[in-house]
């Protein structure tokens, strides 16, 4: 008999409100061991609020939460045991070093392996300025030391608030590639709150799309695309000239010069068109359009207004 | 209690008042004027200007002195037959006190002022309160990081100024003349216990409001003056035997503990977030 394992993280009809005024309204996820998901959307749809909830910093005023078995309002410190988070800011002293910081913080989290901090200043670049004062640190290295500072306990789930913000290209491949590993070595659960979509993209294996203070869509990229863009695109470089706007009843537009976009109810229809297209003009190109986070948060952010 | 984050969080704090020289200069020049520079020129100005003093200026001290003679002073009273010697013995004995409670009470309101609304302004709070440490241990970390360096100033400038004083009293009285043995239990029990109660009245504001200039205007406004008060007052014990002194002391230790278990059950992390974090 198959058994559903039950989820690491289970939100179920939360709600929070600062002064009278609601930032969660009936917030309900769940995120299975191992997962990688991203929390997306706008300034002030709660991504934050969330996190320090499920972190029992704060408490809900309504609605159960649980974080790897535990309820974060009475167990709290064994859920912050096992949570390492990196806050928007980083919060990092500035008149410490980078490896005092880190020793700082390896004295809150009871770690007890003596080269641990060392391994993630190497690790991370940082290994050079570990003994300059954090003051004087670049943005992006405050950044990576402060994802250093969140895995020093080996946490087993990362709660990451915009990751990659003020990271130049390589400090933004070395993070996610690094969060890629630690999932696929440890299984670390992984919750990334980010605005940068194309980043999240990269590594997320699902999505929750926050907006008014609740999970208004979620999946993978492949179940979003499929409910939110039901057909397949293919862009094909081609000498054909369209007359008017379809080709043998096919939808098609031109995008570019010697560029047509044919839209097809799914990809097997594909085969079809080419093997047609091929008899009747030269074909240089073919390419399915893929579906990016970028255009489906905006086609859910239109639903939702929409909806309201 | 998590004693290794108690004394990671009373480290950092005190790195950081080291750290940095506009810090911590001030914090040892001013102890050392009235610690040190005040007392010794208090007894250079009554060894070599006292004998001329006209008596009428001195007449008062000299008499509530006569009729106090209990203690230590009724001992090494009548042995006194200088007038500078009287009045060295006196001052030093007995009108310093009250600056060996400024100290603590100045440096502890500083440091204790800043534990948590510091924190709060650096926007590194957020990230102490996510780490697993409970809040007594948090709050712990923070006091001891205003009591360590209060007490050490104040135990290091008492020690200069008994061997400064000692020194430029030596030729009028041959012998070591300050402190009394009352000053032990006022050095090691009452000065603590009084500076542990200007931190914990600090730390809890701290806590409360939302800035480090809040939180130092209602400590340097509202509890230093009272404590400054209530201590200055405490310090007059000092004329009676040790043993007052001690159980004056222990009296201020209670109310610190007292004041202590308000305190945490006032405390929380979801209140510190909600007053605190932006």
């Amino acid at each position: 008999m198959h058994v559903k394992r039950k989820p690491f993280i289970e939100v179920n009809h939360v709600s929070k409100k600062f002064s009278e005024r609601p930032v969660l309204r009936d917030l309900s996820f769940s995120i299975d061991r191992g997962e990688i998901v991203g929390l997306i959307g706008p300034n002030g749809s709660g991504k934050t609020t969330t996190v320090r909830l499920l972190n029992g910093v704060i408490s809900p005023d309504a609605g159960d939460i649980s974080v790897g078995g535990y309820d974060p309002r009475i167990d709290g410190e064994a859920v912050r045991r096992m949570s390492g988070v990196l806050t928007e800011s980083a919060g990092l002293y500035p008149h410490l070093t980078g490896r005092q910081n880190l020793r700082f913080f390896a004295d809150l989290y009871g770690v007890d392996e003596p080269d641990r901090a060392d391994a993630l200043l190497a690790e991370f670049g940082l290994a050079e300025v570990a003994d300059r004062k954090v003051g004087t640190y670049s943005t992006g290295m405050k950044k990576r030391l402060g994802i250093a500072k969140a895995l020093l306990h080996r946490p087993a789930v990362l709660f990451l608030d915009e990751p990659t913000n003020g990271l130049d290209p390589e400090g933004i491949r070395m993070v996610l590639d690094y969060i890629r590993q630690l999932n696929e070595r440890d299984g670390t659960t992984v919750l990334i709150c980010s605005h940068l979509l194309q980043q999240l993209q990269r590594v997320c294996h699902r999505y929750l799309f926050l907006h008014g203070g609740k999970v208004v869509e979620q999946g993978s990229l492949a179940e979003l695309e499929a409910r939110h863009f039901p057909g397949v695109t293919l862009e094909v470089e081609t000498d054909l000239v369209l007359s008017d706007g379809q080709y043998h009843g096919i939808p098609a537009r031109q995008v570019g010069p010697g560029r047509i976009a044919f839209t097809l109810p799914d990809r097997s229809h594909i085969p079809r068109l080419l093997r047609r297209l091929t008899q009747e003009a030269a074909v240089y190109r073919a390419v399915p359009v893929e579906c990016d986070l970028e255009t489906l948060y905006f086609r859910i952010k239109e639903g939702t207004a929409a909806d309201e | 209690m998590n004693r290794r984050a108690v004394w990671a969080i009373a480290r950092k704090d005190i790195q950081s008042i080291t750290g940095n020289l506009q810090v911590w200069l001030p914090m040892l020049i001013v102890p050392l004027l009235l610690g040190v520079g005040l007392p010794l020129g208090l007894v250079l100005g009554f060894r070599f200007g006292g004998q001329s003093l006209w008596t009428g200026n001195t007449q008062v001290i000299l008499e509530w002195a006569d009729k106090l003679a209990v203690g230590e002073l009724g001992t090494v009273w009548p042995t006194l037959t200088r007038l500078d010697q009287k009045l060295i013995y006196l001052s030093a004995n007995y009108l310093l006190a009250p600056l060996f409670l400024i100290i603590p009470l100045m440096t502890a309101s500083v440091i204790s002022a800043d534990s948590f609304a510091g924190e709060k302004e650096r926007g590194t709070l957020e990230t102490l309160l996510f780490a697993p440490v409970d809040m007594w241990s948090l709050f712990a970390g923070k006091v001891l990081a205003a009591f360590v360096p209060a007490v050490v100033v104040s135990l290091v400038t008492f020690l200069l100024c008994a061997l400064s004083v000692n020194l430029a009293a030596w030729p009028l009285f041959h012998r070591i003349m300050f402190p009394q043995v009352n000053w032990l239990p006022l050095m090691l029990l009452v000065i603590p216990a009084v500076s542990l109660l200007a931190i914990l009245a600090n730390v809890f504001i701290s806590a409360r409001v939302a800035t480090f200039q809040a939180a130092y205007q209602l400590g340097g406004t509202v509890v230093l003056p009272i404590l400054l008060l209530v201590a200055g007052q405490v310090t007059g014990v000092l004329v009676l035997s040790a043993m007052v002194v001690t159980v004056v002391g222990l009296v201020v230790a209670a109310i610190d503990v007292l004041l202590l278990r308000q305190v945490l059950r006032h405390l929380n992390r979801n209140q510190l977030f909600a007053s605190q974090v932006r």
